[in-house]
């Protein structure tokens, strides 16, 4: 073993070991890089110190600086909720018809109540808002059973239809297969047909059904059919049936009715989040002036 | 590469600032580099008009509207093939330009060669104020490299941001981040690289000198030393070799010297620290400073110029004190010289057909049709829009394919929609077809936007039309 020494051929320095007269140069790393080593290594200690890093029984040990993927998400929620609140609060400052007129506002609140919608309204209403054929109304179309007005929208989603809620929009329709006989209803099921075909205009009001409706369907469905918002009453003399065309449909309906009904939001939004879904709904080509 | 690399272990010492030169090289180096060096710091100065709430500036990148700005044209993000092919055009214009004449773009156009050329020229002024090796020297040089440095990060923040108002920002500290940061940044890099490191980048970080060797051949015109007739190097005092000075008679048996009296002018003035004598080497950058010096030398001497010079190997097989022509034209050259044909027609293909205004068509697929109360059948669109038009305010929208259809936009009876103040456009169309059409299934339609100013027709969409089957 010889001492460390300078090579007189390369000018580097040797590690001192030597096998027959054989000596091994040393390159060795340069501070710089060691010293960039270490402070790595220095910066994964602190690194640990300050981040969750260790698994305990119970759950992870927090970090020095308590953060959390949670808190982080809590944060961010947050800081959402405070970029958006000038808008929220641009929404409630003016009357709720005036949401539509401000190009920035209508559409801030058409695309926070496109979300919303997605997650609260699709499930039953679908994702593009077309409802289902014989359970939940289209809300697309020109047909509404509460209401089409921006107002009605508003109030529909905030208490909903036919549940708890004492302010819910409410309404009945009679069992007719317990007072009515089979022929009365079949009678009464051609007459609701014959209303929104145009050709019976002339020869409507001699079929045997006219009178039965004028007893017992015009107080709610209107003389002519044309439904009353009031009760939620669909209107019979266009083209749009829920529950199903034609004869038969409309005599299992009289027979033994199906009702909709709908949750009420009020205990779950804010007013400003109603108004974005009610602008939404109202946006999707139906809504009413 | 030199047998004789200075530059190993810890020991290795810092050379000096190379001597200035002057001379013909010297003269287009300063030239371009000046005209480099102001076109930088020009080019945001220049104004174009894009009307009202548009930036002024005519070279500008808009990092928050996400586009580029030159002159007329605008790119978006999504014309990154149109980078693509500028980028391969610079690499075959750098290939063809290596295979004429070696390393023309690292001798004179690189800016890490004109800053570090505008560096060394502060040093030796530095140095001329204060005195050379004095302490004062060194803060001069301080001053003017933090100084330049600086002033480069301002030039290159006039890029992203509106140059007219950029030093009444920096003054009264209204300066956003963004630019505060760039300026920071170039600052430093522009200290590091063009102060500190200057030749070591060319040396050890560029990577294009360890190809250049591919794209050189025996006929590209690189900084050359005659060794047939410089060697052997000697004294002044000794006699030039018989075949320099046929008419002379030296002694017999005396030494004899080429044209090379050794006095390391070459080296002395070398940005990179080469000795070209050594012959083409990595550290070589072309930028012909040691032609310059080496002619001076010769002038002196009152030998022809020309020891070191433009040459390719070839000639070096016929040696001759008046350089023969080089084979400029080849295969290598002409295919380089077609490939940026080729790309440069690329280019301009894909600028003028570039898409000015982009419009989305999205039929609503749930539902897919709506029958309304009349009977009527509805099918609802996303209409997506934006552009790079000077002025666009509304669009007007038709359809073909689809007899009595009537449209509506949003809760607009007419069929027209407005652009937004950034350009854009989002809204539902709504095609509705009276009770009767018969629509049944799908139906092929054709959609067309025009501008409801005047007339001009934007664009032309295929889409459907979904009736109850």
């Amino acid at each position: 073993m010889a001492s460390p020494e300078r090579d007189p051929v390369s000018g580097y320095r040797t590690t001192g070991h030597e096998w027959d007269g054989i000596k091994e140069l040393t390159t060795p790393i340069p501070h710089w890089w060691v010293s960039v080593f270490l402070a790595t290594i220095a910066v994964a200690v602190i690194y640990l110190y300050l981040m969750p890093s260790f698994a305990g029984t119970t759950g992870f040990l927090p970090g020095a600086l308590k953060w959390t993927s949670k808190g982080q998400l809590a944060e961010d929620q947050a800081a959402a909720a405070t970029a958006q609140g000038p808008w929220r609060s641009a929404i409630m400052a003016v009357p709720l018809e005036q949401v539509e007129a401000d190009p920035d506002l209508r559409r801030f609140a058409v695309a926070g109540g496109k979300a919303l919608f997605n997650q609260n309204c699709a499930p039953c209403h679908g994702v593009g808002a077309g409802g289902q054929q014989g359970q939940f109304p289209s809300l697309v179309d020109d047909d509404w059973l509460w209401g089409g007005k921006i107002d009605d929208i508003r109030q529909t989603i905030t208490h909903g239809i036919r549940n708890d809620d004492s302010d819910s929009r409410s309404s009945v329709m009679p069992t007719f297969g317990d007072n009515l006989s089979k022929g009365e209803i079949e009678q009464v099921a051609d007459y609701v047909v014959s209303l929104s075909d145009p050709a019976a205009d002339a020869t409507r009001a001699a079929m045997p059904g006219a009178a039965v409706f004028r007893a017992n369907c015009a107080a709610c469905h209107g003389p002519s059919g044309e439904g009353s918002r009031e009760f939620g009453a669909p209107r019979l003399n266009d083209a749009i049936w829920l529950y199903g065309r034609g004869r038969d449909a409309v005599i299992r309906q009289v027979t033994q009715p199906r009702m909709g009904m709908m949750p009420s939001f009020a205990a779950r939004f804010d007013e400003a989040t109603i108004r974005m879904l009610a602008t939404y709904v109202h946006s999707l080509g139906g809504g009413e002036r | 590469m030199s047998a004789a690399a200075p530059a190993r272990g810890r020991a290795a010492r810092r050379r000096p600032v190379p001597l200035p030169v002057k001379g013909r090289y010297r003269r287009i180096k300063t030239l371009v580099g000046l005209g480099l060096i102001g076109l930088f710091f020009a080019v945001p100065w220049l104004r174009f008009d894009r009307g009202l709430d548009q930036p002024g500036q005519a070279v500008m990148f808009d990092v928050p509207g996400r586009r580029l700005l030159v002159f007329g044209l605008e790119f978006w993000p999504q014309d990154l093939p149109l980078v693509l092919g500028l980028m391969i055009l610079g690499a075959l214009g750098l290939f063809l330009a290596t295979a004429i004449s070696g390393r023309l773009w690292c001798g004179f156009t690189c800016p890490q060669t004109v800053w570090t050329d505008l560096f060394f020229a502060m040093d030796r002024l530095a140095d001329r104020i204060a005195g050379k090796g004095r302490g004062g020297a060194k803060v001069i040089r301080q001053v003017f490299w933090t100084g330049l440095s600086l002033l480069t990060g301002i030039g290159f923040a006039a890029y992203f941001t509106d140059v007219t108002a950029l030093p009444g920002a920096l003054l009264s500290g209204r300066a956003s981040a963004g630019t505060v940061f760039a300026i920071l940044l170039l600052t430093a890099t522009t200290w590091l690289l063009a102060g500190f490191a200057r030749e070591r980048v060319c040396l050890h970080m560029c990577p294009w000198p360890r190809f250049q060797a591919a794209l050189l051949d025996a006929d590209s015109l690189v900084v050359t030393y005659q060794a047939w007739r410089g060697e052997p190097r000697g004294k002044k005092r000794l006699a030039l070799k018989p075949e320099l000075a046929p008419d002379s008679s030296p002694a017999p048996g005396a030494a004899t010297r080429g044209d090379c009296v050794d006095c390391e002018r070459c080296f002395a003035v070398c940005p990179t620290g080469v000795d070209i004598r050594e012959g083409l080497q990595m550290g070589c950058i072309g930028c012909g400073l040691c032609i310059d010096a080496c002619d001076d030398v010769m002038a002196k001497l009152e030998r022809p110029a020309g020891l070191i010079r433009f040459d390719s190997e070839a000639n070096q097989a016929s040696p001759a004190l008046v350089r023969p022509k080089a084979r400029v034209i080849r295969p290598k050259t002409i295919f380089f010289a077609a490939g940026c044909l080729v790309v440069v027609g690329l280019l301009g293909f894909g600028l003028s057909t570039i898409q000015r205004v982009t419009i989305d068509l999205t039929p609503q697929r749930n539902p897919p049709f709506v029958a309304l109360s009349d009977g009527s059948i509805r099918n609802d669109y996303q209409i997506r829009l934006s552009h790079r038009l000077p002025a666009l305010a509304a669009v007007a929208v038709s359809v073909e394919g689809l007899p009595g259809a009537k449209l509506r936009i949003g809760d607009r009876d007419d069929a027209r929609f407005t652009v937004n103040q950034d350009r854009s456009a989002d809204d539902r169309l709504m095609i509705t077809v009276p009770r009767g059409t018969p629509v049944e299934g799908r139906r092929e339609i054709t959609v067309q936007f025009s501008d409801a100013s005047t007339g001009r027709v934007l664009r032309r969409i295929d889409s459907y039309f979904w009736g109850p089957e």
